[in-house]
């Protein structure tokens, strides 16, 4: 297969979308590799050390967010203001620096970041998550200045919540109806962003870069309509607005 | 002096309100000063390096009769912060306006980091803002207008080519803002940043131990024609605006203070 000599990084595989994105890739023939649980992402001896041996064959790093996690200003502890700034801007950082500064020698590379909608809009209870959403997404432009020169690609996916999300991260306990929040009425699954990311991949992918790629499945053109949870208080519901309207229409 | 019109604004003030301003003791946050005590705001000034300019500030805003004192204190210390908070208890028994300032910009590419130097920019940049929210909401929950202003930059949308570090923190403050904003709706706290341009400040505290700061103006060719460096108190009169009643209605939103910088 034309790329099984192409190792492709991806740095963490705790999100459903990561593993997704390493199956299907795995299954486009490239190598798939991830750091051992050992490697601290946030530390830079040790992701540069990981980094190193792969020099040769290194083609493109995907850099997921961590887990989104929950939390308001006054919830959160100390605790998580460390584990989430090491897991997000901080490892992040360090991990674009270790792998670009290969590429750079190589004059060729990739760097993705899986990250998400929560650069750019909040979720009202997620104030470390989307902090470290919004550093990120600096940061991909900053890396694309940096970087691009010497032939590297750098993209910014922000992606909207699937239904993996949704069992894990308790998104559909923060709001009403999850799904109605998409155009196709259906929140997607964790393998919509695979057909992307195989297309970053490829050269044709470079105008892309420095700019942030939202890949929501319509989502966030929903969001306006968005309804936090309230006690005694309904969503208005597509589906069944749009069966009154055809009953009565004798549709 | 650095000084700048809020002329306007003076004969604004209904009440009695009291503002923590950090990194105040020059700079942006000097010019917020000036502009909240005119119009009759009681400030906590707070510095960290600086003392003598803060000194200075303080002897100023004591000649118009403007009510102010100083806390020295660093963001990133949670003692320090604590200390900070409860003194301007102590002073003015309300706190009503937080507004978040104190930051560094060391100017470096993303090569130019190392692990200690990014966490330790983090920690300032944006560890500073979330910690002194936390620690003043309490405070501001109480009061009829409570108001958080995070001073950002226009590279917390555009990438800088010199700093990356400092944009990425400036990416979180933007995402911090509208966080914030949205989770305190309930409150009646309103939470807005200020991306700001080019300012004309005396000097960035931290530059002697890290990279000489080059005014923008040299690499920008509209720059050299027209001058964009906005006036610290020109911020100011921006961020007292975000503090009144009538800038009740804007909450979660960037407000760009940059003579049109980003339209470069």
């Amino acid at each position: 297969m034309e790329n099984k000599d192409k190792i492709v990084v991806i740095t963490d595989l705790r999100t459903e979308e990561a593993k997704s994105a390493a199956s299907y890739l795995s299954g486009l023939g490239y190598t798939i590799v991830s750091p051992p649980d050992s490697v601290r992402l946030w530390k830079e001896e040790e992701i540069t050390a990981f980094a190193a041996p792969l020099k040769e064959n290194l083609y493109a790093v995907i850099h997921p967010a961590p887990p989104l996690f929950k939390g308001g200003i006054m919830e959160v502890t100390e605790e998580d203001w460390e584990r989430m700034s090491n897991e997000g801007a901080i490892a992040a950082f360090m991990v674009t620096k270790a792998f670009c500064t290969i590429f750079r020698e190589k004059k060729s590379g990739i760097m993705i970041y899986l990250n998400s909608i929560h650069a750019e809009k909040p979720m009202g209870k997620g104030i470390l998550y989307s902090m470290n959403c919004g550093a990120v997404d600096m940061l991909s432009r900053e890396a694309a200045q940096d970087y691009s020169e010497s032939g590297v690609n750098v993209f910014f996916i922000e992606r909207g919540i699937t239904q993996s999300d949704d069992g894990k991260s308790d998104a559909s306990a923060l709001y009403y109806g999850t799904d109605m929040r998409y155009p196709r009425r259906e929140t997607p699954k964790a393998d919509y962003l695979n057909g992307l990311i195989a297309f970053l991949l490829t050269d044709a992918a470079y105008p892309l870069t420095g700019q942030p790629i939202l890949c929501d499945a319509g989502m966030t053109g929903f969001y306006n309509q968005h309804r936090f949870k309230v006690e005694g208080r309904e969503y208005f519901d597509f589906r069944k607005f749009r069966e009154l309207r055809e009953k009565e229409s004798g549709k | 002096m650095i000084s700048g019109s809020s002329e306007s604004l003076e004969k604004k003030s209904p009440e009695n309100r009291v503002a923590l301003i950090t990194g105040s003791g020059k700079g942006v946050g000097a010019g917020i000063i000036r502009v909240f005590t005119k119009a009759g705001i009681r400030c906590c000034i707070n510095c960290n390096t600086n003392r003598a300019m803060a000194d200075e500030l303080l002897k100023e805003v004591e000649s118009y009769g403007g009510e102010a004192f100083i806390y020295q204190a660093d963001v990133t210390d949670p003692e320090m912060r604590k200390g900070m908070v409860d003194a301007v208890l102590e002073h003015y028994g309300r706190l009503d306006i937080l507004v978040n300032n104190a930051a560094m910009q060391p100017n470096r590419f993303i090569d130019g980091y190392d692990e200690e130097t990014f966490r330790w920019l983090w920690n300032i940049n944006i560890g500073g803002y979330f910690h002194m929210v936390r620690e003043c909401l309490p405070y501001l929950k109480e009061s009829p207008e409570g108001r958080i202003i995070n001073i950002s930059s226009v590279h917390g949308k555009r990438p800088t080519s010199f700093d990356a570090g400092y944009a990425t923190t400036k990416g979180a403050i933007r995402m911090f803002t509208r966080e914030l904003a949205l989770e305190l709706l309930p409150t009646g706290i309103t939470v807005n940043a200020i991306d700001l341009g080019g300012c004309k400040i005396e000097f960035k505290t931290g530059n002697a131990k890290w990279v000489t700061y080059h005014p923008m103006e040299i690499n920008n060719p509209t720059m050299k024609r027209v001058n964009l460096q906005v006036l610290p108190t020109e911020v100011g009169d921006v961020v007292y605006f975000l503090c009144s009643k009538e800038g009740k209605a804007i909450n979660g939103h960037a407000v760009r203070v940059d003579n049109g910088l980003l339209l470069t």
